[in-house]
């Protein structure tokens, strides 16, 4: 998306919640206006920076194991069926769980440090990343399976030189989603126990009546998950460069 | 949420604050035994001999209840002392007009058979709290008798997971556990705690749990029959414990537990008797506390945020 118009959006929104504010009358302490959250932004720049690198180094993390985690299960369904039969549940399972059940069980086993918010966004990155690969490895284009044939190719050649190179659009779109969710992961992981983060500030500021301030992290929260989504977007464009548009994936 | 709730109050039928006998009401958490003379005062019916149709709400979070109540959207609002001064000093229009639980409940535990024995045994220990800002200065003080600072030990923010991080591990001692609860939970479960009570290590006395109006109600007749049928059903409770409990959980089954049973006896001394009366000097003595603490800003004159209603 050219920058240009995620300016206007942006605007529009700010814009939108602005409206919100003066045609409701709903009292600052319930929703701030865009003004007094930007002032608040600007009061509180460094100390808010500080807790966003911690979310970021989470989330990160979390998309990294997750992928690997992701990638590496998709995997194994391909190759051996028998196991599909077992890890398809568990991926479903760990879907139907609200991450918000599971979120303290993790705090108190993973303790109340980094490894438990990480372990949260790769929960929440999992399913995404796996199903979007699995599909992938499963669709190869039947004719390029039959000239394999053809040509005598072994099994594992099969998959490295025809299967995963076609899948890895598929996985790309798998991986868009999961970075625009990560961070509702590592959030909620702060959320139920933490010293350091986003999601502990917003705790922090609630507790404390500073409305503004929470709007203020939650403002950089999005700003964050959008950054991320476009640089994930733009790389993957540049990696897997034979992609194309029509082959739907998620734009 | 909030903003969520808000908006469904908003678009309902109208402001209960037009119809002068019917109140909305909304607790600070799920029902529990703190709420006993609220609820046995509706079962008894010493809200509608009264002329009052008494609705109660819970909401998802305990910050929530003032800001609505400051928004006009509910009538009532049970809340917490130490909030209250500082939604006041934050210009939410809201005023304290009766106490529920007149001590504090908040107390730092420990496991009872761990190594902390003293405050001092805290020194370099994992502590577990869950609201922002007050329970530092909670902690900031109780240390502070000991010589020891809030550098002495790591703080956590574990947001209301009290007895499970200390049964895990995770902290060595936890403030926000509610004495007449969490002690009576870790018991149940077979690891007993030991409570340092807030008042008995430098915090100045205050009440728990009060209720909190709109400014601009004060002179409602409606709040003041509605404080006259707390006192009737704290009256009740405390002369009849056990019939109190039983309307307690009529058609509430799944309060019927050991937890409940035992909180409720435990929290029978805690409630306040008077509760429209309004105890100047203690509320101005804790205001000058957060003040010192720098929690509030500054002490607007007490008949602004604190009355007692009716003549």
């Amino acid at each position: 998306m050219p920058v240009p118009r995620l300016g206007i959006i942006c605007i529009g929104l700010i814009l939108l919640w602005q409206a919100v504010v003066w045609i409701t009358q709903v009292p600052p302490y319930i929703l701030p206006p865009p003004k007094s959250v930007v002032l608040a932004l600007m009061d509180h720049g460094p100390e808010l920076l500080g807790h966003a690198g911690i979310t970021l180094i989470e989330i990160l993390a979390g998309l990294t194991i997750g992928t690997i985690f992701g990638a590496g299960s998709a995997l194994l369904m391909m190759i051996s069926r028998g196991t599909k039969h077992w890890i398809m549940p568990v991926l479903v399972i760990s879907q139907a769980i609200p991450v918000f059940a599971l979120a303290p069980l993790l705090v108190l086993w993973l303790g109340y440090g980094l490894s438990s918010k990480i372990a949260m966004a790769v929960l929440i990155i999992f399913f995404p990343v796996t199903a979007a690969f699995y599909d992938g490895l499963r669709s190869t284009e039947p004719q390029w399976l039959e000239l394999a044939r053809v040509m005598d190719a072994p099994p594992h050649a099969v998959l490295r030189e025809i299967r995963i190179p076609a899948a890895l659009p598929a996985l790309a779109s798998g991986l868009r989603v999961a970075t625009a969710v990560a961070p509702i992961g590592a959030v909620v992981g702060e959320w139920v126990g933490s010293s350091a983060g986003l999601g502990f500030y917003m705790l922090h500021a609630n507790a404390r009546m500073q409305i503004d301030m929470m709007f203020a992290a939650l403002a950089l929260l999005s700003a964050m998950a959008l950054i991320l989504y476009f640089i994930a977007d733009a790389g993957l464009r540049r990696l897997i460069f034979w992609q194309t548009e029509q082959e739907g994936t998620v734009r | 949420m909030t903003l969520l709730l808000w908006v469904v109050l908003t678009a309902g039928p109208t402001s209960s604050a037009t119809a002068s006998n019917e109140l909305n009401v909304m607790l600070d958490w799920f029902v529990n035994p703190d709420h006993a003379p609220l609820f046995v005062a509706l079962e008894k019916g010493f809200f509608t001999e009264r002329g009052l149709k008494v609705k109660f709400m819970t909401p998802s979070n305990p910050n929530d209840p003032p800001k609505l109540v400051a928004a006009g959207k509910v009538d009532l609002a049970v809340s917490y002392q130490h909030q209250h001064h500082l939604q006041v000093d934050k210009g939410l229009p809201l005023v304290r007009v009766a106490t529920l639980i007149a001590t504090p409940l908040n107390a730092l535990v420990v496991l009872a058979d761990g190594p902390i024995r003293s405050l001092a045994d805290l020194k370099g220990k994992t502590i577990g709290y869950s609201i922002g800002g007050f329970e530092s200065v909670l902690l900031k003080v109780m240390l502070g008798t000991q010589g020891l600072s809030l550098k002495d030990v790591k703080l956590v923010n574990i947001n209301f997971s009290l007895s499970p991080s200390l049964f895990t591990g995770q902290t060595q001692a936890v403030i926000g556990a509610f004495r007449n609860f969490e002690l009576n939970q870790m018991d149940i479960a077979g690891k007993p705690g030991r409570a340092f009570f807030v008042e008995e290590h430098g915090i100045p006395p205050y009440d728990e749990l009060i209720m909190v109006a709109h400014r601009n109600r004060v002179q409602d007749e409606a709040l003041k029959l509605f404080v006259e049928g707390i006192e009737a059903g704290v009256q009740f409770l405390v002369n009849h414990p056990e019939e109190s409990w039983q309307l307690f959980i009529r058609g509430r089954d799944s309060l019927d537990d050991e937890l409940n049973r035992r909180a409720w006896i435990d929290t029978l001394p805690r409630f306040a008797l008077r509760p429209g009366a309004l105890d100047h000097n203690r509320y101005m003595r804790f205001a000058r506390f957060l003040k010192n603490q720098g929690m509030i800003g500054r002490i607007p004159t007490l008949e602004s945020w604190a009355v007692e209603l009716g003549e």
